[in-house]
Order: C-alpha cells, then structure tokens, then sequence
C-alpha cells in the first residue's frame, strides 16, 4: 500500500448508469485525480484585497455585463462569427446519464498516451448490480471501451479494474494526438553503431529498477509550505537566491583571497 | 556575493578553453586564487589584454582601450597612443575586483609594459626575452637562460626566471626606474652579443630571429609601449598553460612549460618571486663602463 496519496473527494460529481447492451448498473463518478500544484491568489500589494477578473471591451474599456456578452469564433483576424448563448446550448450533446459500453478490449492494448482523466466508479442504491459487473470485468481480464457524457462534452472511455474497483478513465480523441513522425527531423535517425548499443544497453540494464512514483516528489511544493509554515509563525524569509556550482567554488575562493589580501 | 565582489559574473558556463573544456567559471577561480602572488606585477601598469570571448580556439582580440561599460570604479591611465593616433584610456588593474572583471570579460592574457604609470618613459623592469625558433626548443632557451644568469651574476644582477607560458623564458631584472628604455634596450642588446659568442643557437638581432633552429634574445621589448605577459598570467593555449615564475633550481633540462597551467599553479605553496621587488637594482655603473 502506497502511503502517498489524495485527499479522498466529500462528495460524487456525476451520476448515471453504465449501459452493456441491456444490462445496466447505476454508478456514480468521484474524482480521482487532484491537481496539487500550488496556487496562489493575486492581491493588491497596498492593502492585502483579492483581486477579481472583470470582462472589459477593448473599444471603449467599459466593464461588459454578462447579458451583454456573445462568444464569437475567429475565422480570420478581427473577423468573427457570432453564436448566442441560446445558438450553442441547442446543439450541445445531452448527457443521457449513461456511459455506454460497446467492446471489451485488452487495456494493454491502448497506449498510455491517449489516457486522460480517471474517475473512481462506486456504486450508486444497488451494491449487488456493481459487485457483479466488477466481478465480471475481474474475471475476463478486459476493459470496456465506450463512451458517455459530461458537462455538455462528449468523451471516449475505458472502464477497468484497478486496486478491487471499477475506474473510468477518459481517452483522448485521436486528433488530439500528434503523429511523432510528422516531425522531420525524427524522420532520418542514424543506426547507432554495435559498439555504441552494447554500451547504451549495459547503461540501461545498470539503472533498472522497479517503477516506483513514490521516489518523485514536488519540490517546488515542499518548500512553499515550508515558507507557509514559516510566515505562519511570523519569521521572516530571506529569500535565498539559486546557486550554481560553479558560483560556489568562486564564493569559497573568494572569501579565502580576501582573507589573505587582509593579511597583507 | 555581491558582499564579496563588486563585479557581477556573466556566462559562468561558458567554455573558454575548449580542449580541455574549462568554464569561464574556472577562469574566475583561478583568477581570484593567484590575486596574491599577482596583483603586485599588475600594480601601476596601463594593461594591454587579449580577450577570448567565444574560447581560445576562437579569435580573440587585443584591447587597449578600455572597453564601453567599465564600471566607474576601474582605474585608468590615459595616454596618446602612436598606433591608434588618438588617446586611449589604458586600464590599471590596482585590486582583486578589476582583476576579476577583467576575468570576467574572458581577458585570458594580461600584458604589463615594463614601466609604471608614475614613470611611464623610465621602466623598472629588464626584460631578456628569450624566444627559441623550432626546431630550437625550451631546452635550448634553459641553456641559453642559464648561460644569462652567469653573466648577470657576475654583474651583481639579481634576475628572475619564468615561462612565457608558450615556447620561450622571460628572465626579468628588476631596477630603480632611473634610466630610459634606450638605455635597458642597449644593456640587452649588448648582452645578447655577448651570449651569441659563448652559444651557437644564440642570435641577437632581429633580422635573424627568423632562421630556423635558433635562440632569439629580443632587446626590443625594452621600448616604451611594448609589453611582457604579466606573471602568473594565464595563455590562450590549448591546454590553459601559465606565464610561470620560477626559482632558478627548478629551470632544469626537461621542464615542459605546459605543466605549468590553470590547474598546476594554483596549488605552489610560495611565491618564488616573493621578494622581486626587493631588489631594486642600479645600472648605472655598468652603463658607464659600456660608454
């Protein structure tokens, strides 16, 4: 068990049914993935108050109110086709409520660079419906290819066993995904030679291991909550300047030389 | 750091001597190691540097003038220049801050005239410059520099011995700045004359400096306006080598003048020239005995 983990979400931000052909098991979906990074809020230096964003016209630098405001898409500089709000809810997909599922694939066969989000599946009224589909899913040894809506988007899903439950992972569609070799320069690689091999080979065989992501950790993180910590507590923080290598040997040099110049 | 130097370094990173891959960085460190044995050969003297900033295997360029954006605190001399046909301002390097922006403008070589700021036309140093041509080599010039110390000895001339940090050796005689560099040229001259009886490499004119195989004592660089390479100056060579003083023991057959470099010179415990400028020395018995 990994002692690193997420603070575990309060409450479900979707709930449906997942659809195999007739059979259907109402779910609800929890969020899985956190976004850790720090955040800051922007203040007025002055006074310490939160700053807010305010939509202003770039002709008459008025504050727009939000009745006022249409969305326009660009299709050529300053030149816009305008959609009202009314316009794009129409034809927005409707989200059903189902996610559904229509292949059962070998998750190994999906490359990892089309996952995008994942979402914990747990059962919603009847535990005995998902316990059975789990079980169904652990057994085959396959994962459900389909898809479903949410927040008005349309997404391609794996549904798959991890950890004793069903997880939901969203795929990314594939003209999201650039094609390596439609850069040129990837497209003449020279052969390395035998010599070159064996030695690359001896390097990657002396740094296996197994993956463990418990050995990579934020830093930038780490050391903003030591500053929290600190200014919590009312110390001050001078803040420390990155130093180089190179700059050090000189500092230390430095300070030696001005010793002996000193003495003289 | 900015406690400690007044400089701000640039492009720490940046490699100055390619075959070896020494940073700028590196530069800096030894700059700032040697200040103590340096700076009393710097002091007072209007410097003529050779700057490299792309690395030695670049060209580099000599520079006079003091370059646009030097810090106020920089001193300079100014002086008409013949070359140049308008006045320059020379700079002086008199403490470890001008030194380490020189550093840091990857001035690798630093040129001092023979003469200081407060008696420009009068040197204080004797230089015999000793330059062997190939397939001459330092061997011969540690032969010829030996037979030199002889004479000057017998003079009364205490004399120090360094490297160029290239091929040759730079005896160098410290003196009261009494006398013009016609005077120091002539005393050179004379003495190269008499070497060339005593060795058959030696020559001592410059219209034969050229020939193959020989053993050049150049009496030239006694002039106002020319210079030495400063000692303990690095060398734009491949392998970073130094401008070396010496103990006179240690010019023996063999010496290989690279080992004297960036990283081998830092670590001499004592300055053999410790007591150069002790020796202030008078010439003027001798001249009056040539005249």
């Amino acid at each position: 068990m990994e002692k690193v983990r997420a603070e575990p979400p309060k409450r479900s931000i979707w709930s449906g049914r997942i659809s195999i052909g007739l059979v259907n098991v109402p779910v609800k979906l929890y969020t899985m993935i956190r976004d850790n990074s720090i955040s800051f809020r922007y203040l007025h230096k002055r006074d310490g108050a939160p700053l807010k964003y305010q939509k202003v016209c770039t002709a008459d630098k008025e504050v727009v109110a939000w009745e006022d405001i249409v969305k326009g898409y660009e299709i050529s500089k300053n030149e816009y086709v305008v959609f009202t709000k009314e316009e794009l809810e129409a034809i927005k997909p409707e989200s059903d409520e189902r996610i559904r599922i229509n292949k059962f694939i070998n998750l190994i066969s999906v490359d990892p660079l089309y996952f995008d989000k994942s979402y914990i599946l747990a059962p919603n009224k009847s535990k005995d419906a998902y316990s059975l589909m789990l079980s169904a899913f652990r057994k085959m040894g396959m994962a459900g290819v389909g898809k479903f809506t949410m927040k008005n988007k349309e997404h391609p899903v794996v549904i798959h066993v991890y950890k004793g439950v069903l997880i939901l992972t969203i795929l990314r569609y594939a003209n999201e995904i650039v094609y390596p070799m439609d850069l040129t320069e990837l497209n003449d690689l020279p052969e390395p030679t035998k010599d070159e091999l064996v030695l690359a080979t001896k390097i990657v065989e002396n740094l296996s291991g197994e993956f463990d992501i418990t050995e990579y950790k934020d830093g930038f993180r780490e050391k903003v909550e030591n500053l929290i910590a600190k200014k919590l507590k009312g110390e001050t923080v001078i803040p420390a300047k990155p130093q180089k290598e190179e700059v050090k040997g000189i500092m230390v040099a430095l300070q030696e030389t001005l010793n002996k110049l000193e003495q003289k | 750091m900015e406690k400690l130097t007044k400089v701000r370094f640039t492009n720490l990173d940046k490699i100055l001597y390619p075959t070896s891959g020494i940073k700028k960085a590196q530069i800096i460190e030894y700059y700032i190691k040697i200040a103590p044995f340096m700076l009393k050969f710097l002091e007072d003297r209007p410097l003529v540097i050779t700057r490299f900033p792309d690395g030695v295997d670049q060209k580099g360029f000599y520079e006079k003038d003091a370059p646009k954006g030097k810090p106020s605190w920089v001193e300079t001399f100014r002086r008409y220049s013949e070359t140049a046909k308008r006045n320059l301002d020379y700079i002086v390097c008199n403490n470890l801050d001008t030194l380490l922006w020189l550093a840091n403008l990857a001035a690798l070589e630093l040129h001092i005239p023979l003469s200081k700021t407060g008696s420009y036309e009068k040197p204080d140093i004797i230089l015999f410059d000793i330059d062997p041509e190939p397939p001459a080599n330092i061997n011969d010039a540690i032969e010829v520099a030996k037979l030199l110390k002889e004479i000057l000895d017998n003079l009364a001339f205490e004399s120090f011995p360094k490297t160029s940090g290239k091929k040759g050796l730079h005896i160098v005689v410290p003196i009261v700045p009494d006398y013009t560099y016609k005077e120091t040229r002539e005393l050179v001259h004379q003495i190269g004359k008499h070497l060339k009886k005593e060795h058959e490499r030696v020559v001592s004119e410059f219209s034969r400096s050229q020939e193959p195989g020989t053993v050049y004592i150049d009496y030239g660089q006694n002039s106002v306006g020319k210079t030495m390479i400063c000692p303990y100056s690095l060398r734009a060579t491949q392998n970073a080598s130094v401008s070396a003083p010496l103990g006179w023991d240690k010019l023996q057959k063999g010496l290989k003048p690279q080992n004297f470099n960036i990283f081998s010179v830092v670590t001499i415990k004592s300055n053999p020239w410790e007591d150069f400028w002790e020796h202030k020395q008078k010439m003027g018995e001798m001249i009056n005995g040539k005249s």
